[in-house]
């Protein structure tokens, strides 16, 4: 048995169970669509508009043309994941390329997921300062606007567009920043109801365009042949005194396409969601990705095309370039009060999107630094926790930072933002294709899908599919290099840095965990385990689960390990290391899920355990979420009570409310256990976690019995029990609760839920969750000792 | 110029080819999607 005293070899190292396979909660396709769609679905809030700001009128033919591609890209990422279920570019391009491209990439990568923050925050500014000026401007026209506002401001009076994006995108920021110190948790229901809205508005949107063009009619845009390119200045980049450009009528496509290749962005998010997808994973997988594919080419590629043909030509690029969808809503047939609505309507989605794209790009930075970190290629001190929140706050500072920069110094340039965004978006695609390509060669384990179609000539294949998907990729990366100047210049500067960092941070991790890893060696004895069971870490049943995060905070381990005999009754210490979409892309090994974080969490407990002469089991777990890493170790490892400290964010009701959701995930049989939180000034909040009988009222319990001494008294009910009223009652109460009378008992017991001592049920209801999960408090506090043994 | 020229060609050919296979592979993986999505074993929940 693993424990602070010597070990079955002999050794006086401890041993931990090191699990490898991340606990995961699964999704449906339908719910993982709407994560990648939350990132890929926002671009259309600004993808036709820099494009044509770019390229002229026949721009949306290529965001279609893009849009088309990004199916065969798709197909990319499907091979990837049938062959790494952790997919990603770094995974990927690391096994291919080796290290030194698989941290090109990850820069690249990084340089995309910093930019989607101010590229959102920034679009969804200039939605809600364009709906502000515009309102002004109707309400003014119909002499609403009082004179005096009218002589301070010299006219109408009008926000600065740009000024007011900045000042959005950068409180969007800072709210999202203080979330993720705080330690949000992500989740796929609050990504599938901004989808549903979001489609709502998509369907209203259609529809209403349609109709339009058949009562006004309208004209496709010019086809995307040479003479219809019209760049703008910027448009050409290094390129813009060349004759080159002009010269071949296939590179004007190439350049029209490379900035219309933004309308893409987010396609890496499906690598990410792979792991938490519900079996069959690659046909689940594949309907994602269709799922994906036709509503990013319906949203963003058919909306480009309305835009341009119901906005009249002299407002498209010069009023509504940075706010094409708001444009179109004012361009519908009908009353202008319903137009301007359902441009409000427009701007509350645009606003939900890209607001929840702004978090997603903290999110996603923070989980690539993360493992890139895990990997001893980003320094141990970024990924130090937060004293109180436990979060890794200097990541998500250096993130958030880089964001601010970035809004500041584009001053809600939508243009140079998107622009700039292209290049991560495209290069971490030619770096991911590349890599698939070498694979083709390189990697002899299972694959079970790969991208159409492929030839076999003298016993070689021939990856055609895959090669003509680099080849559109990498043609269109190139003269992106020259086009976009100011993406080529801020992308490679920050490309370069971001890799000097991790060359710099590697070498002197390298150095540090060879001593770091000589000192595990001889205080502790890894044992890797695919999954968590009992005989793996070799403890009885019935045992104390005792979940650690952070080392300052063992008051709970104390509180345990000084009520419970352990030749009685086993202590399991469990950490459970997060893998939070977005960053389940990457490997995970022994030395990754054991840090030196964890290493220094376990010294501690350990010592903890010394001092009270106790043995402990030590456990990591890696996982997607703390709650169903501690309910399914619970439940796997048979334990009857888990001891947890107070959390900074929620309250113990919540914390059981949470475990107890995680709970009900659990597939049957499951067993139901104790969860005890214990608080420093010694009390302790109990909660049983699974069905269980109520603990009854004092006043229950004498009506009971008066009903059982009436009952008793009726001829031939002499021997009836107390529970034979209890079923009585109950199945009575089933059949009024599924009849008319259902209202009624609701309307009674919401009143009992108002007075009565049940805190639970109201936090339940506040929480969107399927299922109810079947945690109800104890209805005492404990404030002295108390056995964590059931 | 000649140098830039030979080069802005093979990154048009590239382009050419790499758009013709892609159309290809859009029409095969289609086929398989739409088999994927008569496909009814899993619930969509």
């Amino acid at each position: 048995m693993s424990s602070t005293s010597n070990s079955p070899t002999g050794s006086n190292r401890v041993r931990i169970v090191v699990a490898t396979s991340v606990m995961l909660t699964f999704i449906s396709y339908w719910r993982a669509a709407a994560v990648i769609l939350n990132d890929l679905g926002s671009s259309a809030f600004y993808a036709g508009g820099i494009a044509e700001q770019a390229i002229g009128k026949s721009a949306p033919w290529f965001v279609l043309g893009v849009m088309l591609f990004a199916f065969a890209v798709r197909a990319v990422y499907v091979e990837s994941c049938s062959m790494f279920v952790r997919g990603g570019v770094y995974r990927v391009v690391k096994e291919a390329l080796g290290g030194t491209l698989a941290k090109l990439s990850v820069s690249a990568l990084m340089f995309d997921y910093i930019l989607t923050g101010p590229v959102s925050g920034v679009s969804a500014g200039q939605y809600i300062a364009g709906l502000i000026n515009d309102t002004i401007s109707i309400a003014d026209a119909r002499g609403w606007v009082p004179a005096a506002l009218h002589r301070m401001f010299h006219g109408t009076p009008q926000v600065g567009v740009n000024a007011t994006a900045v000042v959005f995108a950068v409180a969007v920021t800072l709210y999202f920043w203080w979330e993720n110190i705080k330690g949000i948790e992500e989740s796929s229901e609050k990504a599938l109801w901004v989808m549903q809205v979001t489609t709502v508005m998509v369907v209203m949107l259609l529809g209403w365009s349609l109709f339009t063009l058949l009562k006004v009619g309208g004209h496709l845009p010019p086809f995307p042949t040479l003479a219809n390119i019209h760049y703008s200045n910027e448009a050409l980049g290094f390129w813009k005194h060349s004759k080159l450009p002009h010269m071949f009528g296939i590179l004007g496509l190439i350049i029209g396409f490379g900035h219309s290749v933004l309308a893409m962005s987010g396609e890496e998010s499906l690598a990410q969601v792979y792991r938490e997808l519900a079996h069959p994973k690659l046909k689940n997988l594949k309907r994602t990705a269709i799922v994906i594919g036709v509503y990013s080419f319906v949203f963003t590629g058919l909306v480009s095309l309305l835009a341009v043909m119901l906005i009249p030509d002299d407002v498209r690029v010069k009023v509504y370039s940075d706010n094409l969808i708001a444009g179109l809503a004012m361009y519908m047939v009908g009353p202008q009060v319903v137009r301007l609505i359902f441009r409000a309507f427009v701007v509350v989605v645009g606003f939900l999107i890209l607001s929840g794209a702004v978090n997603t790009a903290i999110v996603g930075s923070n989980g690539v630094l993360n493992r890139v970190s895990e990997d001893g290629v980003l320094a141990d001190w970024f990924r130090r926790p937060h004293k109180r929140y436990g979060t890794t706050y200097r990541i998500i500072n250096l993130i958030v930072g880089l964001q601010l920069f970035t809004i500041i110094v584009s001053w809600g340039n939508i243009y140079t933002l998107g622009e700039a965004y292209a290049f991560g978006v495209v290069w971490s695609f030619v770096f991911k294709t590349i890599s698939m390509l070498v694979l083709r060669y390189r990697y002899k384990g299972v694959r079970n899908w790969k991208v159409p179609p492929n030839l076999h000539l003298f016993g070689v294949e021939i990856p055609i599919g895959l090669a003509s998907v680099g080849m559109v990729l990498l043609s269109t990366a190139i003269v992106n290099l020259f086009t976009k100047s100011v993406a080529t210049v801020s992308g490679l500067i920050f490309s370069i840095v971001f890799f000097a960092i991790f060359t710099f941070s590697e070498r002197v991790n390298r150095r540090k965990h060879a001593d770091s890893a000589a000192h595990m060696k001889e205080q502790f004895q890894l044992q890797q385990a695919e999954s968590v069971e009992r005989e793996t870490v070799g403890i009885r049943a019935n045992n104390v689960l005792v979940p650690i995060r952070d080392y300052n905070t063992l008051n709970h381990l104390k509180w345990v390990l000084d009520r419970t005999d352990t030749r009685e009754q086993d202590v399991v210490v469990m950490s459970a290391r997060i893998s939070q979409f977005g960053t389940a892309a990457y490997g995970l090994t022994t030395e990754q899920v054991f840090s030196e974080y964890e290493q220094t969490l376990f010294t501690r407990a350990v010592s903890v355990a010394e001092s009270f002469g106790k043995k402990i089991s030590l456990l990591v777990v890696p996982a997607r979420d703390p709650w169903s890493a501690i309910a399914q170790t619970a439940h796997n490892l048979e334990s009857s009570a888990v001891v947890a400290g107070p959390s900074s964010k929620m309250t113990t009701a919540e914390q059981a409310f949470n475990l107890g959701s995680a709970w009900e995930a659990i597939p049957e049989p499951k067993r139901q256990f104790l969860l005890q939180i214990t608080h420093p000034e010694g009390i302790v909040d109990t909660f049983r976690i699974g069905p269980h009988t109520p603990t009854m009222k004092n006043e229950d319990v004498v009506l009971l019995h008066s009903l059982w001494l009436k009952v008793t008294r009726e001829p031939g009910l002499e021997n009836i029990h107390h529970h034979d009223i209890l079923t009585e009652a109950l199945t009575r109460f089933e059949k009024d609760y599924g009849a008319s009378a259902r209202e009624e008992i609701v309307k009674e017991l919401r009143l009992h839920a108002d007075v009565g001592p049940m805190p639970i049920r109201r936090i339940a209801d506040q929480v969107p969750t399927v299922q109810t999960p079947t945690v109800q408090p104890e209805p005492t506090r404990f404030d002295g000792p108390s056995s964590p043994k059931e | 110029m000649s140098l830039s020229v030979l080069l802005i060609k093979i990154l048009e050919y590239m382009f050419v080819a790499g758009w013709v296979g892609s159309a290809v592979v859009l029409v095969l993986t289609g086929v398989e999607d739409v088999g994927t999505l008569l496909d009814k074993d899993e619930n969509s929940h």
